[in-house]
């Protein structure tokens, strides 16, 4: 090739990359546009759990209000990320024993429930949780509840494991699965080892829920990072025994697994109670009520339980359900019975969580 | 030329068929995950994974009809031209006197510059983060994750266009200068012209590198989403082939850009040389 | 077109340097100015900050500016981090062995038997799969690797066995393998452009002198490639020291590696504590960089060494 074809291509290279680069660019910007016209912006930092596409796509149709969900890997994350960015989030999703934290350090606003319709379609017990009441208002809109507890696969594991401790059987090493979540994984060990408050151990309670997962860990395959993780994993057959949400043995039966079982075990367990909340620093604060007025109707409810297949606080949507002909299976998964979710340890911000996570990084590194 | 590999005799046809025979086995290695990742976006299994309990495009649909994909596409394509534009600009400037001033401790400042990408991205992104929020207060967007991708992908750019720099004979410049080219027009019809390969490469690079970021993104772009975010949320409770066909159909936007990139200039050069007169 | 002469001495360049005095010296550093606000502001400045919450506290999800020694005491009063760290050491270390020794015959391939006009695309080819995602690159091996995943299954098909292996999955092997997978093109293209700049004249004068290729490979080629293998192994081993997502992915309880642990601490709003063990990281890594300075030498314009 002579220098002047050489440069020629190479001239023709760098004014092709930059047509289809600038082409992009605007094709870039054109689509980003049309997100911003149609009316108002909430941005949700939640679970990828509390929403679906098509239920964002008509709520907005139908108010003109567009959410979009951010997700969050753990509740500590969610709090410091509101804390830390101030307006930039209308609504988050708290979890049990947060939602008063969230209030407590200025980060949300109590709203009158009963002045959302929609909130008629819950559950009374959802409605009166002591831990979420600030006066006449309440703190969150109620969404989802579900405890941690163990499925286990029959055809390997021949007894029912009835207690955290049978799970340290030497049989099952390399065989469970749980959710890489510190605060939580040491909270059960915590329940494991009879501390009165998982979530507020003290140093001692601390040390002997560490002696316990230091037994536990040779059993666990693996610290999921996803809770799908975990189905995939007992999908699969990797693990025998997995630590997890309701309605994991039907996902996993949806993914072409085999049947799993529930066990609950006798120490008792943790769980969270999910809801949505909203931010003081929101920019759309009035917006919120007629968000959530829209989102959280039966109908979209009973269809995230058929998705997800952990229970919910919609009591319509469970009348719903039966009259699909699901309710054999939402009663199987507790829906209809929110009362349980006042037994189980609810998830809450740890009293010393550096002592948590150093506890936990000590057991689980190398 | 003298640097031409084919210069040099080369060893009987075993050598040549066995470092071939390695050449398509790591082809193999590299595009096994990729075909598998498409295929699935065919699964009807709506796990992603095996067994194959069916053929469907209905998780293509999906990807085109998901306002939030194309958010994030939108999104991601912005931040990655940006960042592109910023680290190209700036890496390659900063080649400039990396190689050819006469600077007191150059590996230092060489060690300095190449940091950003030897530190941890968790780091870059969480010192970041807290210098937005904590102290100028900034609202964190897409424009905040430009400068910490930037960050990130500046000295990539730096160090292939410095790589090229080095190497550049500093005859050609001289020749220019005999000939009565002041500074502006050596850099601009003899420097930049011969490094232009090594810059396009260096952009290239950033934007790849952005394409993909996940990190640091995710700690800056606040309530935005990029792909890479998206699709780590979408794995998050339950990873549908929608993804996958996500991925797929990004895979097959870059393979028509890249045979556009070595088609066009073939194609080009083949048109000109149609036009140009005959020699006699 | 004949070959070029011996490379000019560079002390020429001195005198038709872009100009002297004040205003040269400007202007030979002005490039550097947009790097140094890119640089200062947005990369040093918040790494003080970071430095500055080692020494801080977090209480009750609060960032307090108590000083302390605390968070550097604490990883080394557990065996736990040192130990994790030598485990990382170790797999970063074969990781980035494997990967060079996968892509020097694949660089080698691609400048001496691959014709000049086709490198490129093919090199293009090498960094395509980073035009899709981490996340789903890391899980389609999972869906190699795993009890129901296309290796299994293929073995069982031709019935070399009836159970499925774990085929080391959610251990330390399956993280090698896939960090391999992910830093490949990194070596490829850094071997490739070391080994495109070599002058090959060399090569060819050894063999008229009789010399059989292996020697000329040995003598000739690799002492001058060193430089290049350094880089690739510095554009490999580090980044992998800090990973954290593959491991999790693939690595499963046994393939944890220190990045892992830190990122524990971010995710639980443990800033300072993270913050701590990233800075002993990071400057782990600047320690061996500066031992490997050599590598990173720059030969200015003028033929001294800095």
């Amino acid at each position: 090739m002579s220098i002047s074809e050489r440069r020629l291509s190479r001239s023709d290279l760098l004014k092709a990359g930059a047509t289809g680069t600038l082409g992009l660019y605007l094709a870039g910007t054109a689509r980003g546009g049309t997100l911003e016209i149609e009316g108002t912006t909430l941005n949700w930092l939640t679970w990828s759990d509390h929403y679906a596409n098509d239920q964002l796509k008509a709520v907005n149709k139908a108010i003109g209000v567009q959410g979009r969900p951010t997700l969050f890997s753990d509740n500590a994350d969610a709090y410091l990320k509101i804390k830390q960015t101030g307006s930039q989030f209308d609504i988050v999703s708290a979890d049990g024993l947060w939602v008063p934290k969230y209030v407590k350090s200025g980060l949300t606003v109590p709203f009158d429930l009963s002045s959302l319709p929609v909130s008629k379609q819950l559950y009374s017990i959802a409605r009166n949780f002591p831990f979420w009441k600030a006066g006449s208002n309440y703190m969150a809109y109620p969404f989802s509840w579900s405890t941690v507890q163990i499925y286990y696969n029959p055809k390997y594991v021949k007894t029912k494991p009835t207690s955290w401790h049978a799970l340290l059987d030497t049989k099952y090493k390399g065989k469970i699965s749980l959710e890489n979540i510190p605060t939580d994984v040491m909270a059960i060990a915590g329940r494991a080892t009879g501390a009165k408050k998982p979530y507020n151990m003290t140093t001692a309670q601390i040390s002997r829920a560490k002696a316990f997962l230091q037994d536990f860990k040779p059993n666990v395959l693996k610290l999921a990072s996803q809770n799908n993780e975990v189905v995939r994993a007992l999908a699969d057959g990797s693990a025998w025994i997995g630590i997890t949400n309701l309605g994991t043995d039907d996902r996993v039966k949806d993914a072409g697994g085999p049947v799993v079982k529930a066990a609950y075990p006798k120490e008792g367990t943790v769980g969270f109670i999910d809801s949505e909340n909203m931010i003081k620093a929101s920019k759309h604060r009035d917006v919120f009520e007629k968000f959530i007025n829209t989102t959280e109707q039966a109908p979209w409810i009973a269809k995230n339980f058929l998705t997800n297949g952990r229970p919910l606080f919609n009591e319509k949507a469970y009348k719903i359900l039966v009259n699909q002909g699901h309710g054999d299976r939402a009663r199987r998964l507790l829906y209809n019975r929110p009362d349980l979710a006042l037994k189980m340890t609810i998830k809450g911000p740890a009293g010393n969580e550096q002592a948590y996570v150093d506890a936990f990084n000590e057991v689980f590194g190398a | 030329m003298a640097r031409e590999a084919e210069a040099v005799a080369r060893h009987g046809g075993l050598a040549r068929g066995l470092y071939g025979v390695w050449a398509v086995l790591i082809y193999v290695f590299l595009f096994a995950p990729i075909v598998l990742l498409v295929a699935f976006s065919f699964n009807a299994n709506q796990y992603g994974t095996f067994p194959f309990t069916g053929w469907t495009t209905h998780w293509y649909g999906q990807v085109f009809s998901d306002y939030q994909i194309k958010d994030a596409l939108s999104t991601t394509l912005k931040v990655a031209i940006e960042v592109t534009i910023i680290s190209t600009v700036v890496g390659t400037a900063a080649a400039f006197p990396l190689v050819r001033s006469r600077l007191p401790f150059r590996t230092g400042v060489r060690i300095g510059m190449t940091l950003p990408i030897m530190i941890p991205g968790l780091l870059i992104g969480v010192s970041l983060l807290i210098l937005f929020t904590s102290v100028f207060h900034f609202q964190l967007s897409p424009q905040t994750a430009v400068i910490g991708q930037a960050v990130y992908t500046t000295p990539f750019v730096l160090l292939l266009v410095a790589a090229r720099l080095q190497g550049f004979d500093p005859a050609l410049e001289r020749a220019a200068s005999d000939l009565g080219a002041n500074t502006y027009k050596r850099l601009r019809y003899v420097v930049l012209p011969l490094i232009g390969p090594a810059v396009f490469a260096g952009a290239l690079f950033a934007f790849t590198l952005s394409l993909d970021e996940f990190i640091i993104t995710l700690f800056l772009i606040g309530g935005h989403n990029t792909l890479p975010i998206y699709i780590y949320t979408q794995v998050k409770f339950g990873i549908t082939p929608e993804v996958n066909a996500l991925a797929s159909l990004l895979l097959a936007a870059s393979l028509v850009l890249i045979a556009l990139a070595f088609v066009l200039p073939i194609a080009a050069r083949k048109a000109r040389r149609s036009l140009r007169p005959r020699r006699a | 077109m004949e070959d070029v002469a011996a490379p000019v001495t560079p002390a020429r360049t001195a005198e038709t340097a872009p100009g002297r005095g004040v205003g040269a010296a400007v202007g030979q550093y002005a490039g550097f100015l947009p790097a140094l606000l890119l640089y200062g502001v947005f990369f040093l400045v918040p790494l003080g900050l970071i430095v500055a919450y080692s020494f801080w506290q977090t209480i009750d999800y609060e960032v307090v500016h108590d000083w302390t020694f605390d968070n550097y005491r604490y990883f080394f009063s557990v065996p736990t981090y040192a130990h994790t760290l030598w485990a990382t050491l170790w797999v970063s270390f074969v990781a980035t062995a494997i990967t060079i020794a996968m892509a020097f015959p694949f660089a080698y391939w691609l400048v001496r038997y691959v014709p000049r006009r086709w490198q490129a695309l093919l090199l293009v080819l090498v960094i395509l799969p980073f035009w899709t995602s981490y996340l789903l690159r890391v899980y389609s091996w999972i869906n190699i690797l795993g009890p129901e995943g296309a290796i299994n299954r293929f073995l069982r098909r031709i019935g070399l066995i009836d159970q499925p292996v774990s085929f080391f999955l959610y251990d330390r092997p399956a993280v090698i393998l896939v960090l391999v997978y992910l830093y490949f093109p990194f070596a490829a293209l850094t071997l490739y452009a070391s080994l495109e700049r070599f002058d090959w004249n060399q090569f060819k004068a050894a063999m008229d002198l009789g010399a059989p290729p292996r020697t000329a490979v040995t003598r000739i080629l690799i002492p001058q490639m060193k430089p290049g293998i350094v880089t690739a192994v510095i554009f490999v081993f580090i980044p992998v020291l800090g990973e954290y997502l593959a491991p999790q992915l693939v690595g499963g309880a046994r393939g944890v590696m220190i990045g892992n642990l830190i990122v524990n601490f971010f995710s639980g709003a443990q800033y300072t504590r993270g913050a701590a063990a990233a800075l002993l990281i990071a400057g782990l890594i600047v320690v061996l960089l500066v031992i490997f300075r050599r590598s990173l030498q720059v030969e200015d314009a003028y033929g001294t060494r800095g």
